[in-house]
């Protein structure tokens, strides 16, 4: 593996889960919990004649940035699909957990300095949902996963950070909607049906998957910037998203409340505001929506590098 | 169905081992591998342990094994494998690029 110098001048795009877990820490402070050696597969796979993987395909485990522990979950798209199983799963959901323990346990021991030493997690999602091969024990971790995400709202931030070749889509969709803070690079996609699947169930003419450009406008990172889905937009280098937690981690908890998408009435009325306009305006495209929110010329954004694109994207104003 | 799980030992005259005491890389992707070192003393020795979900190709594996022992002169190491399809060639590169990661000089 690379030397964490390295990594963090490196495509967090073409990183594997593991350089992306120690990338996102300082140096030199990443731990990894269940790692390859205590050997935690699948029970699932063998019977039904699928490979394993010693890790299970996620990487989890603890490191530092400033003074806050960075509680690290990183999925691997190369292994199912990055699909949620009942270990990964549950790797995923104990990560959270060991986290908020972890919250209160500095609490008590520093009850002056919480706030510089609050701990903060990072899931590095590259999925495609439950895994079918386990599928009742895989939809189970994604319900135990945005239980435990809700059990440490307002205490400590959790951090979805997506820019992987899979994407974030299926359920860890929904999980992903359900963090308070959504970092992304440009190649980021985060969709609940993927296109694939929407082409096959309602047809080309409702949405063609081979259309690459059509597939990023609608699920990349850019609408989702420009639609407030998407909190921060970054470089497509490891460090740059190394920089964000750390700059994350310091936010106070009642301006990171105000980052989330749901979880409370208000923002629901937000979310059915935009169902109304989409219904009133009957957008064609993405683009439509780009214009609307003052972008003169939306078809240029796609063409743009991410440094010009955010000097001139105007975006959603939330209410 | 169920997975294959093939074991194989290797004898060896020389004891080139890791520098730590395990080492680990690869993803079981599609047509992919990853692959464990652990040291271990097993008398210069080397032990495999191979699971895969291809059947029928044990002769294979006990071959392109054979020859990563002889070229690299591995020693007193038990190999684990996680295969999903990976062809010969691919194990025989997954494996000593493993092993050239495993023995290089830590840079600080």
């Amino acid at each position: 593996m690379k030397s964490w110098n390295e990594l963090e001048k490196s495509s967090f795009f073409d990183a594997n889960a593991r350089e992306r877990a120690v990338g996102m820490c300082d140096k030199g402070t990443f731990t990894e919990l269940l790692n390859p050696l205590d050997r935690f597969e699948s029970p699932h796979l063998p019977v039904l004649g699928t490979a394993v993987e010693f890790d299970d395909g996620t990487v989890t485990g603890v490191g530092l940035v400033g003074k806050h522990p960075l509680f690290v979950v990183s999925m691997e798209g190369k292994f199912i699909g990055g699909a949620i199983g009942e270990v990964n799963g549950a790797k995923m959901v104990n990560t959270l957990r060991l986290a908020l323990k972890a919250a209160n346990d500095i609490k008590a021991a520093h009850p002056d300095e919480y706030d510089v030493r609050r701990p903060i997690v990072a899931i590095s999602f590259e999925t495609g949902g439950v895994r079918l091969h386990e599928a009742n024990a895989g939809l189970l971790a994604h319900a135990e996963v945005m239980d435990a995400i809700q059990d440490c709202r307002r205490i400590l931030p959790i951090v979805a950070v997506v820019g992987s070749k899979v994407g974030c889509f299926g359920g860890m969709g929904f999980v992903a909607a359900a963090t308070d803070v959504i970092v992304m690079n440009e190649q980021g996609r985060i969709g609940l049906t993927g296109p694939e699947v929407i082409e096959q169930e309602m047809g080309k003419d409702e949405f063609d998957a081979s259309n690459k450009a059509l597939v990023y406008r609608t699920t990349g990172a850019k609408h989702k910037y420009i639609i407030q889905d998407c909190n921060y937009l970054v470089e497509d280098v490891i460090g740059d998203f190394h920089k964000t937690l750390a700059e994350i981690a310091d936010i106070p908890m009642d301006k990171i409340e105000e980052m989330r998408r749901i979880g409370s009435l208000k923002l629901v009325q937000e979310q059915q505001d935009l169902v109304k306009l989409v219904g009133e305006m009957q957008p064609k495209d993405s683009m439509d929506l780009w214009k609307y929110y003052g972008n003169e010329d939306p078809a240029a954004l796609p063409e743009m590098t991410t440094e010009e694109f955010l000097k001139v994207v105007k975006r959603r104003v939330r209410a | 169905m169920a997975l294959l799980n093939l074991e194989f030992e290797f004898e060896s005259e020389n004891t080139q081992t890791i520098n730590p005491e395990w080492f680990h890389m690869g993803v079981t992707g599609s047509g992919d591998m990853e692959v464990m070192f652990i040291k271990k003393d097993l008398g210069g020795k080397v032990e495999a342990k191979v699971c895969t979900p291809v059947v029928g190709f044990d002769a294979v594996w006990k071959s392109m094994l054979n020859k990563f022992v002889n070229d690299t002169g591995v020693g007193n190491i038990v190999i684990e494998i996680n295969d999903d399809n990976a062809t010969p060639i691919v194990v025989y590169m997954r494996l000593r690029q493993a092993l050239a990661e495993a023995t290089a000089k830590e840079e600080k």
